[in-house]
Formats: structure tokens, sequence, C-alpha cells
């Protein structure tokens, strides 16, 4: 059923590199004190203590089963009730300072394990909403209860790039593919992970603004080149190489800005990359200047087109007011996949008054370009993927649900791999992870192999819950789920737990 | 205010009333358009802009296009030259045929006196019929006044006493439409409206390409003196309609626009302020709206409507006088909310009733964010055009020789408007008015000033018996030169004697060396180079016009090129050929042939048969030097040949189109004549060489290369260019120049401009421009390379750059430019030696060159050295 899935043997054993588990709570018991008496053992009905008879200790307590501080309430509270006060509930500091409204604590946990076992999360877990109390946050599915165990060969994830009657077709084999991040913005190993995945899940991964590393041509089948405004390391051999072109018009996070790349991040290999001078600032405008119309973009499109006829063409843009003719007006000149990329998403290097301030809520953007392209009469013709923000697998769902066929991603990958969300992408040396850098001397931290792994396991994952949701709607393909709002729910306040 | 100002807004109030719902403003939107314009002293046909439209539908989608005529023929509209001069033609279109009668009756009978409706004619044609998507409104023309006591009771309704009488009438007839288009348009389902209000103009538009309403309305053979067409590119609805295509309509002009802008709202708003409501939701009714407010209620002249349009700021206002600028300054105050904000091109025909003039006027936004380009082309017939492109207008011209043989094919001059600028204000205007014999054309810029193109050879009898074509002829003197000289020696040997040149000897020289071509591969070659070195370099023409010597190069080019075997033949000898229908196909070369020669003719101007992939096809079959020529507009060559194409040239004639090198990597392309927009995007490595001008963005992210434009370049050159490209521009750009230009050092192996400020005149001989470069912006916000200008006046200033400096020329400078410059001598003959006299004085070139380079960042520089080798290691 799944032809299209290559190699996705699920990698369940991906060491935790640097990580533990990170419970929610810290339950410390004082040894010295501790006589051992199994007391709390018998009262705790959750399992956190454990004691095996003839050993002279109880076992570490099982964090991840406390409740914490509120069972206070209980009468059964181990830490009341300890007859030498060894014991101690409070919330766990790792995990308090983790995360953001968007990117919970939970989620970015969740997000680690699921890289490290492959397994799904259930529907109904925690980790698939944040506490943003917007966008997909106050979306959810009215999930019907299990039907039996689904069988994931049974059922089918892969969308088709290419919906014109003309041009090669080009299927991934799930609704998702990896979005443009420059070599500069994250490091050579990172890239090429990205890519290694991307053929294993025989899905795309992008190039971002920065030139081809040459370490990708091996799986140029699924790289994308990227045209962004600066058209650094655009040459005709990138263009030539790649199953699909992307415009990047505009970003999500910041649309209207262009990008500043300072000169100390502009190094040898960097500028080299990019066909530029090394140390010198290097920028990217905020528009094409050579695009100014439609007729100018479709002028724009015929000349990729000219200098690579079999690649498809990608429009990505963000989501202004009248992001529909936007999408039309694409659609005319010629593009394959029209990429709506909202404001949720963005490293640490888009400025915040950008992000929080411009353009339409993605959810809207979809949802109305869908219906739009529906009554035009061209729905058939377009690919509609949407960004920005998209950092689950319920995220992916609810964004087909809405009318995406699919969607592109970034800052989940980057999580999977180890990403803390600290947002320090841009600031001196780049990231304390080795992700979001070039520097020799962080990236070391991450093997390319162990990303593959992760992110492999990510997308394993992913799949099995959309498997998991298609069957309790009764529905064996992740197309059928295109534009069904009625499946969703809004939660008013989103889930401010 | 003057007195009728008041009035004439509180009359209108009404209309208010009619507004539509704030949500359905703008509901239709477009971006891109083709436009194109012509004025003539002699009225022409409009057949003749069938293919100047056809040309342009690459900028269109065939959903709407339309034509403005100005200055009619009596006797093709069935009334006399008086009625027609005096009497307001009003067009109404008939969507739905039945509500004319009521139309007619309430709105047309009962307040005009007809003097005549007239049912327009319409085709018949079955394929016509079956390519138009939307059947055409039945279209019915009303030469009228207004009944004298119906406008009597308006004026005194409206209180307009203190108006002119027929100023009174005009109004009258304004509103009335707005009545009719309101009721019969907006609000009752599109069933009609009326498509145009003037005296001795109409408008007629369809859903459509714009050649077929000419077609459907059967124009062919209707004369015009001012022509406009525009192809329309709408984005958004599947219903289309013939009141959203262009032009639109206010009394007695027609306006079309090219582009969109960014503040519709704060237009509509402004405009609602002054009880002025759009009906048919485009931003070209609100411009055309706009431009009649300004017209006909404040009664500007003509410059102060283009400045409330199109403002002059920043360094452009500081360069105008004192008293122009209290005077812009007063004009901004009142009107910039009105100005329209983003790109657009608007080209506006209008019959100036009570100045006794006909006008086209050309206008761009200060940006110059859409292609535009103006031309003249002298002679007893006096012609003027503007377009989005230049092979619009060729083509018009073309289609013109035929009826006209003293217009050429080319213009005489070709030339960009720089927005808001100081200089010519972003506007020219072609006005016609009459001077006893006939009618007068002049052009003019935004200030009034004439343009003149120092063509003088149009007056000569020889230049005019020059378009008869060219006769058998037995080979002559230059038959048997050529079989044994090079080319170059009889290039100056013809130069030398051109002025003298009968006609008889002009046309014997073509047939040389046509004739000379045929006699084998070698002299082929050198027939072509010799009209290659005719078409590329600035001589003395004698009485000839070299707009008409230069077409007829290109002809006898094309005579040549065209005689060779197809490449499918295998035939051997130097040359292979490839046309349209011989495009599959293309085979390995034979043995000896070297020069695939492309005839672009009948290509399109895109897509999957276009001519590049001719090139591409031929490049993977191993051929190496390719020749395109009768070029018309074709886009993309040199796209798609690869990276490491060197070894590969292309020389390109006519006028090959947009893009063109555009990710060249290796390979030389030459163009011998002007280039467009958008040529050598990210450029990477080669040479690119252009015997003319070119548009707009050139070069923008290039990242290297070697390149010599003999002309111009328009707005934004070398934008967000990087690494080390090397650009040699002998004559001066618009604005933005090398804007985040991003080079290195240029003395360490970055990139660098040079801009010579400078021209071949029609004499042969190297001029000054004006000045070397007079917009703003120079080099704004770079980071590294420099620019080399060469300014002996001293005339660039710090106010024209936006965080660079102006430094002195070092001896090591001079040796980094100094071999380009020889370059630039050898391919355009324009003598270093030249470049450094000023004013008859040869100086130093540090008193003739100035630099201007990025400031550098302190840490940056210390910090690498920032060479080749450093750059190359990773």
């Amino acid at each position: 059923m799944n032809d299209d899935l290559c190699d996705t043997e699920p990698n369940p054993h991906v060491p935790s590199q640097r990580l533990k588990a990170v419970s929610r709570n810290a339950v410390i018991r004082n040894e010295a004190s501790c006589i051992s008496c199994g007391l709390c053992e018998s009262l705790c009905p959750y399992g956190v203590h454990r004691r095996i008879e003839g050993h002279v200790h109880l076992l570490p307590p099982y964090e991840g089963k406390c409740i914490g501080p509120e069972c206070a309430k209980n009468d059964f509270y181990c830490v009341n009730r300890c007859p030498t006060r060894s014991l101690s509930v409070k919330p766990n500091v790792t995990f308090t300072s983790l995360g953001d409204f968007r990117w919970t604590s939970e989620m970015i946990l969740s997000t680690w394990k699921i890289a490290e076992t492959g397994q799904p999360l259930p529907l109904d877990h925690p980790a698939n909403m944040g506490r943003s109390g917007g966008g997909f946050d106050t979306l959810a599915f009215k999930i019907p209860a299990a039907k039996g165990n689904p069988d994931p060969d049974r059922f089918s994830t892969s969308i088709e790039l290419n919906r014109r009657k003309e041009g090669p077709r080009l299927k991934i084999g799930i609704p998702v593919y990896g979005g443009g991040m420059s070599y500069g913005s994250v490091s050579l190993k990172v890239m090429t992970a990205r890519a290694i995945v991307a053929k294993q899940w025989n899905t795309l991964t992008c190039t971002g603004e920065g030139g081809y590393p040459d370490a990708l041509v091996p799986y140029s089948d699924h790289v994308v080149t990227q045209v962004a405004t600066g058209l650094f390391g655009v040459k005709e051999e990138t263009i030539q190489r790649a199953p699909m072109v992307e415009f990047k018009y505009a970003q999500g996070a910041k649309p209207g800005l262009g990008g500043h790349l300072l000169y100390e991040k502009n190094t040898p290999m960097v500028a080299k990359m990019r066909q530029a001078v090394p140390y010198t600032s290097l920028f990217s405008p905020f528009p094409f200047h050579s695009v100014y119309s439609v007729e100018d973009h479709k002028k724009h499109l015929d000349w990729i087109h000219s200098i690579n006829p079999r690649a498809l063409l990608s429009v990505k843009v963000s989501t202004p007011n009248d992001v529909e003719m936007v999408a039309v007006g694409s659609y005319y000149a010629g593009a394959n996949i029209v990429h709506l990329d909202g404001g949720y998403g963005g490293t640490g290097a888009a400025p915040e008054i950008a992000k929080k301030n411009i353009a339409q809520p993605i959810e809207y953007a979809i949802s109305k370009v869908h219906k739009f392209l529906e009554k035009e009469g061209i729905r058939g013709d377009v690919t509609l993927i949407a960004s920005g923000g998209i950092r689950n697998a319920m995220d992916v769902a609810k964004a087909i649900a809405l009318g995406a066929d699919g969607v592109v991603i970034g800052t989940a990958e980057l999580v999977a791999i180890g990403c803390v969300r600290c947002a320090n992408c841009e600031s001196g040396r780049g990231c304390p992870r080795g992700i979001a850098t070039t520097d020799p001397q962080l990236e070391v931290q991450n093997e390319t192999e162990v990303m593959v792994r992760r992110v492999s396991n990510l997308y394993n994952a992913w799949r099995l819950q959309w498997c998991d949701l298609l069957n309790r709607f009764g529905m064996d393909d992740i197309t059928q789920l295109r534009g069904r709002t009625d499946l969703l729910r809004r939660v008013p306040e989103g889930v401010a737990q | 205010m003057i007195g009728y100002t008041k009035e004439l807004i509180g009359s209108r109030e009404w209309m208010m009333d009619c507004a539509l719902p704030k949500w359905l403003k703008s509901e239709e939107a477009e971006g891109g358009c083709g436009v194109v314009g012509l004025t003539s002293t002699v009225p022409v046909e409009g057949k003749h802009f069938f293919e100047a439209l056809a040309q342009m539908h690459n900028r269109g989608n065939g959903k709407g296009g339309g034509i403005a005529a100005v200055g009619l023929m009596p006797e093709q509209m069935g009334v006399s030259r008086e009625v027609l001069d005096s009497h307001y033609l009003i067009q109404v279109a008939y969507i739905r045929p039945e509500v004319r009668e009521e139309l007619e009756n309430e709105h047309i009978k009962s307040n005009f006196l007809i003097h005549k409706s007239i049912q327009v004619d319409e085709s018949k044609d079955p394929g016509l019929l079956a390519r138009l998507e939307v059947r055409p409104p039945t279209v019915v023309r009303y030469f009228c006044r207004a009944r004298p006591e119906v406008l009597e009771a308006f004026i005194k309704e409206k209180g307009l006493q203190g108006l002119e009488r027929a100023r009174a009438e005009d109004e009258f007839v304004n509103q009335s439409s707005f009545r009719i288009n309101h009721k019969y348009y907006a609000t009752s389902n599109m069933a009609a409206f009326v498509m145009s209000q003037g005296r001795n103009m109409l408008i007629m538009k369809i859903v459509g390409y714009a050649e077929d309403v000419i077609r459907y309305y059967r124009m062919e053979e209707f004369r015009a003196n001012i022509w406009i067409g525009h192809q329309r590119y709408p984005t958004k609805g599947k219903v289309w309609h013939p009141g959203g295509a262009h032009p639109f309509m206010g009394l007695d002009e027609a306006l079309v626009h090219n582009g969109d802008f960014a503040n519709y709202y704060a237009v509509s708003e402004y405009l609602a302020q002054r009880n002025v409501t759009p009906l048919f939701l485009t931003d070209t009714e609100v411009s055309v709206l706009l431009f009649d407010l300004l017209n006909r209620t404040y009664r500007y002249p003509l410059e102060y409507i283009l400045e409330a349009l199109a403002p002059t700021t920043e360094r452009d206002f500081h360069q105008l006088s004192p008293e122009k600028q209290a005077l812009y300054h007063a004009i901004q105050s009142t009107h910039m909310h009105a100005s329209p904000d983003g790109p657009w091109f608007f080209i506006i025909a209008r019959n100036c009733h009570y100045d006794g003039e006909m006008q086209l006027i050309g206008i761009t936004d200060t940006s110059m964010l859409r292609p535009q380009v103006f031309a003249v082309v002298e002679g007893d017939m006096r012609v003027a055009l503007v377009a989005s492109e230049k092979q619009a207008i060729d083509a018009t011209l073309t289609s013109l020789s035929q009826q006209y043989p003293s217009v050429p094919k080319r213009a005489d001059v070709y030339w960009n408007a720089r927005g808001g600028s100081h200089t010519d204000g972003g506007a020219f205007i072609f006005n016609l008015r009459p001077d006893g014999k006939g009618l007068k054309l002049t052009v003019t810029n935004k200030f009034g000033a004439e343009v003149s193109t120092n063509v003088s050879q149009w007056d000569q009898k020889a230049d005019l018996e020059l378009a008869t074509p060219t006769p058998n002829m037995t080979p002559g003197a230059w038959a048997r030169r050529l079989a044994i000289t090079d080319a170059e020696p009889v290039f100056q040997e013809i130069v030398a004697t051109i002025p003298k040149m009968s006609v008889n000897d002009v046309q014997g020289l073509l047939s040389d060396i046509a004739s000379s071509a045929s006699l084998g591969p070698s002299e082929m070659k050198r027939s072509i180079d010799l009209l290659t070195l005719l078409i590329d370099r600035r001589y003395p023409t004698g009485p000839y016009r070299r707009s008409r010597l230069v077409t007829l190069y290109e002809e006898t080019l094309n005579r040549i090129l065209r005689s060779i075997p197809v490449v499918q033949e295998r035939k051997g000898g130097r040359y292979a050929r490839v046309d349209v229908r011989h495009r599959a196909g293309i085979v390995v070369p034979a043995d000896g042939q070297e020069v695939l020669a492309i005839d672009c003719r009948d290509f399109p101007m895109e897509g999957d048969e276009g001519p590049s992939f001719a090139i591409v096809e031929g490049v993977r079959n191993g051929w190496k030097n390719f020749i395109m020529f009768d070029a018309h507009g074709q886009r993309f060559f040199g796209c798609g040949i690869g990276s490491n194409s060197k070894g590969v040239r292309i020389d390109a004639y006519g006028t090959p189109g947009d893009y063109l090198a555009s990710g060249l990597d290796g390979a030389e392309i030459v163009i011998h004549g002007n280039g467009q927009d958008q040529l050598g995007q990210i450029l990477g490595s080669g040479k690119l060489v252009v015997h003319g001008d070119v548009g707009q963005t050139f070069m923008y992210g290039a990242k290297g290369g070697e390149v010599f434009i003999m002309g111009n370049a328009a707005g934004r050159p070398l934008i967000n260019a990087v690494g080390r490209p090397r650009v040699l521009i002998n004559g001066t750009c618009l604005d933005y120049l090398a804007e985040s230009f991003m080079a290195g050092d240029p003395l360490n192996g970055g990139g660098f401009v040079i801009l010579n400020g400078m021209k071949i005149d029609a004499a042969g001989v190297p001029v000054e421009l004006p000045a070397p470069y007079p917009g703003g912006n120079l080099f704004s916000l770079a980071s590294g390379g420099a620019i080399y200008i060469r300014d002996p006046h001293q005339m660039v200033g710090e106010d024209q750059l936006n965080g660079g400096r102006i430094s002195k020329l070092t001896a090591s400078d001079w040796d980094l430019i100094l071999p380009y410059l020889q370059e630039n001598e050898r391919l355009f003959s324009l003598k270093v030696g030249d470049l450094l006299t000023v004013e008859g004085q040869v100086k130093e070139p540090d008193q003739v060159y100035r630099k201007v380079e990025a400031v550098p960042v302190a840490t940056a520089a210390n910090k690498v050295a920032l060479n080749d080798d450093e750059s190359a290691g990773d």
C-alpha cells in the first residue's frame, strides 16, 4: 500500500546522547536518614518507590510516575508520611526551564523521546499541543475511539507534489519535507543528515540560501535548491541537479524583511559556498529586485524552467491578507507548489516584532487559500504546502485537515537532533548544541549517523501517529484528510494546563 | 481653491451615496501587463498594432485587452469634422443588449441631443468568435451634446454658475456616465457600462487579447493619430468582464496601467474626501479618477499633475531651483496621500479640447519598478512611441514601414525615463498640435523641455529612397574587395565613404556583401564580420539615418544566414542553420561545421519550444558557436547551458529578450544591439558584451564575469552582486547602481564597475553625457567592491551615496582598470586616450577617474587578508 516509502526501518536504539529523560518532578530521598522501611512503596499508588527485598536501599525513585507537590492533599503523600522525613518532592528545574509557550517542555522532551525510540505518542498526549493560546494550540481533532491495532503498511501517507497535467511526477512518502536551512545557519553535518533522512523516507530537504554543499550531491534527487532574494550560491548546476526549485519570496517569520549575515559569520567556507568574498557582510534584500509584478514573476519562473525544465517549481510566500491572490497568481505563472509560510516558525534570527506582528496566522491562510483555489477550479492542479511552526505529527495533520496537501518543517528536525530552543542561533559563535553553527569546535558535538537516526525516528513516530489517526477516522490515505475541517474542533482557550 | 472647485466637488456629493461597500473594493488584482502607445502626425491604422500586441502576449493572459484611439477620422466615424470636434462621443457597451432601450430612454435621450448614434460593426469570423471565451459587448456610439434645458437645470441645481458653461457640460457628461455605470454595471450585475466619454476619442475593450479588440470591432483600417493598447494579466476571478479591462476612461482621456500600487485604499480615501468613488474595482480606475480630479477639478497644468502622481524626492528635489522646490513642496503637501505607491507605469492618451491639442503621456513611478521605453522616429511623418518593451515598438514600426516607407523599422532613438527626477521628471509627453499644414508632434519631458533626437537625415531624399527594396544587382567593387580583404579594413573603407554614397552605392554595397557570402564559408564569415562591424560601431552616416542603415544591415545578415543549409542536412561547410521547423533533432556538427545559426523569427518568446532550448540542445551536441538572428524578444539566451561552458560563444542580433546570460558560467555572449531587462542574473563567469543599452536589474546577484556595455543601464544594475564581477558601462545608469554590492576588495581579486558617462555621437565622436551618474543611491549599503567613475568635473557628490565614500584613484587602481579600458577600446573603438581627454586636454587618470568604495568595517579588515588564496581554502 505504501510503496513510496523506502528504507523505513526505524532505528529504535538511539543513545540519549547527553540527555536522560527529564521528569516533570524531582523526588529526592535522603539516603543518609532513610531507614528503608518500605512505607513509601506501600503508600504510593503510582509506583514511584520500589523496594526489593534483601536490598539495603530502595531503588532510586521513578520520578516519571510522580504527580508532584499537588499530591500533598492526599493522605498517602509520601513526603508527609515518611517517618524519618527523608523525602522531598519539587518541580524539576531542568523541566521547568526548558521550552516556551509554543514549544513546551513536554513537547521538546517527547520529541527527544520519539527521536530516540521511533515510537509514536498517544494521540491524546499533552505534548501534542502547546500552550500558546493560539494557532494550532486552539485546534484539536475530534478523535474517535481506537479501532484495534492498525497495521501501518495498510495506510498511505504519500502525496504527489506535481498535480499539473504536464511535467515529471514527484511523489514523496510522507506529507512532510524539510525546509530551507542554509549552510551557515546550520552545520554541514546537519544538512547532510537531513538529506540522508530525506532519501531514506523518499522525501525532500532544501538547501536554503547558502549554496549547495558538495556533500549533498549524492542525495541530489532529494535536495531542493532554493532561489532566494540574495541569489547566493545559486548556479546553473545547482538548479540543474534539483528535482524541485523553491523560490523564496518571503519568509513567514519576517515578511517584508531581508537578511543580513554579519561579516564574522562569513567564513571562507561560507563565502565559498555563496560565491562571496570572505569576511564581508552579506545582505539579502527583502524583495526580488527583478520581480515587481505577476508577469515579472512568471518570467522569473520561466527563467528557472529554461535552466532546468525537469524541475518542479515551488513558490514560497508569507501570508499577507491577500495571500489567496498570490497563490492564484503563482499557479498561473507556472508554479507546481504554493508554499505558505506562516509566522509561528523562524529561528532565533528573526526579529520578535516581525514574528509576532506581521501577516495573518497560518491556520487562517491555509483554509482561505484552499477554499479559494477550489472556487477558482484549480485546486486539483496545485499542491498547497504549509510551514511555519509545525512542530509535531498532530500539527501536520491539522494543517492537512485545514486544506494543505502537506507541510514543510525545520525546527522540529532540529529539536529531534537535540536543539533546546534557546533561541540564540544568531549570537556569538552560534549554537551551544553545535547545530546552528559552522564552528568546528561546536559542530563536533553531533555525529551525522546519530542525527540521521534521530530524525528518521521522528518521521517514523509521526507516521505511526498519522496511521493511528487515519484508522480512527476510517481512512486509509492521508490525502483523504485534506480539507476536513469538520473533524477539527476549537479549543477556546487552548490547553492551558 | 479657485471659485468653482468647491462647487464642482460639492456637485458630486450624491455620487458618494453610490460608493460600493468597502469589502467589495479592489476585488480584482493584477500585476504586470503589456502596454504600448503611439503618436503619429499622420493618422495610422489599427492593424499596425497587431504585431506589437501579439508580441506582448506573455505580459497578458488573454483575460482582458483594450485599445484607445484619439484623433479620429470624420469619414470613418460617419460625422463631420465639426461634429467630431465639438460633440461628445459617448460609447455604451451593452453586455446584456436587452437593457439598451431602457438605458437609452432614461439616460441618453432624456439628457442629450443625439446628433447620431451608430452601433459598432462586429466581426463574424467564426475562428475569432471561438477564440473569445466571453462574448464582447455590443457597443453603441452616441455623438451628442447635453440638452440645453437639462444642462441649465443641472448648473442651477449644483450651483455651478461660476463654472464656464462648456466645463459644466463636461461635468454633466461625467456624472451622467457615472449614473449609468452605477445603475447598469455596479448594481445590476454588469448589464451595460459607459466604455468611453470624450471628444474625438474612444476606448474599446474586451475579455481577450487586445489585438482581438481591433479584429472584433473591425478596426483594422480604422485610423487615428494616437493609439494605446493594453494586454491585461488579472490574477483572480473565474469570470472576467470587459469593464475591468483597460483602458479606463476619464472625460476626454484614457489611461492604461502596468503594475499595481500598495496604497489603493489610501488613494480611494483621498478621492472619497473629494466625492469621487470607483465602480469598477481596480486600481487603474482609481488612477484615472485621480488624474481626472487633478486635471478637471483642480485644473492643474500637466506638470503639476505629474508631480502629484510621482513626487520629486531626495536628492533630485534638492537639485531643483528654489522656486520649483517651493511649488513642488506645496503640491506634495496637498496631494502626497494620493500619490500611488509601488510599481506602476501609466500611459495616458487625452484630447486637450480646450487647448486644441492631443497628448500621449508616459509616466513611471519614482523607483522605475516597471519596464518602460520611449522612442521617436523623425520624418514628415513623425512618430513617437512608448511601451513596456522595446520589441513592441519595433513590431509597430516594422508594420508601419510597410505602408509608410518613410518610417524606418527601428526608431531613431530609444530612451528610458528616470522616475521622479529633476532631469526629466520620469515622464515624457507627445504633443500633437495643428501647425497650419497639419499636425506637429513635439516630445517634451515633465518640465516642458523639448526632447531633440539630433537626427537630421530624415528630410534627405536619399534616406527615403533607401526604404525601397534593394534591387538585384550584379556584383560590384565591394564584392571584389571582400574577396581578398578582411572585414576590418573593408569596414574602415566603407565608413570613410558612406557619407558620400548614393542610394545606388549603398544598395550595391549590401548586394555585394550578400553575394560575396554565397561564394564559400570564409567569404561568408567575412561578410558576417563586416555586417557585424557595420551594425555595432558608431560612425557618420551622411544623408542616411543610422536606424535605417542598421535595419538594412540586419536584413542583409538575415538573408545571408537564411541561405545556410539546415543542420539536419549535414552539408559540411562552416555554418549550419536551425529554424523553428528544424528545432527538433539538432545533430552533432558535420566535419568542418563550427557555427550554428538559429533563425529566431518564428520561435516563441519562451517555454519549451523557445530558442534558448535550441542552444542547450546545440551545446549538448558539441556546438560551440551560435548566431541567434532576427530575435525579437525571445528570452533566456544562454540559460541552461550549464556550468563550465567556457569555449561557447553566442552572438545575438536583433532584439534578444529578458534574462539573457542569466546563470552564465564560462561562455561568452555578444549582443549586437540593445539588451533588455534582467540580463546576467547570478552571472558566474564568462563574458558578456552589449553593443547597446541594457534594461532593468542588470546583473542582479551576479558573482563574477567580465561585462562590457556600450550604452546605458536602466534602473538597479548590479544589485546584490557578490564575488568578483567586473563590469564596464560606457554610458550611465538611472539609479541604485550596485546597491548592496559585496564584491570584496577590487585590488585583491574583488569586483568593480567602471562607469564612463560617455556616448559616441552620430558623428562617431565620443562625448560626455550631461552627468556621469545623475541619480541617487549610488553604491548604497555596499560592503565591498568599488565603482570607478569617470568624473573629471567632480559632479558626483557624497549626497548621491548612501554609506560609501569617494576617494582618489591610486596607481594600483589605474593598473587594475586599464586592461578593461583597453578591451573596451578594442570592442567599441572608444579609445582610452579619448577617455582621458577632458575639454581637449589629456589628463592624468586620477584627474579623470574617481573611486567610490565601501567604508571598511574596522575588525573585518584586520581579520583576514582578503585575497583569492584565502577564499579558495576550505
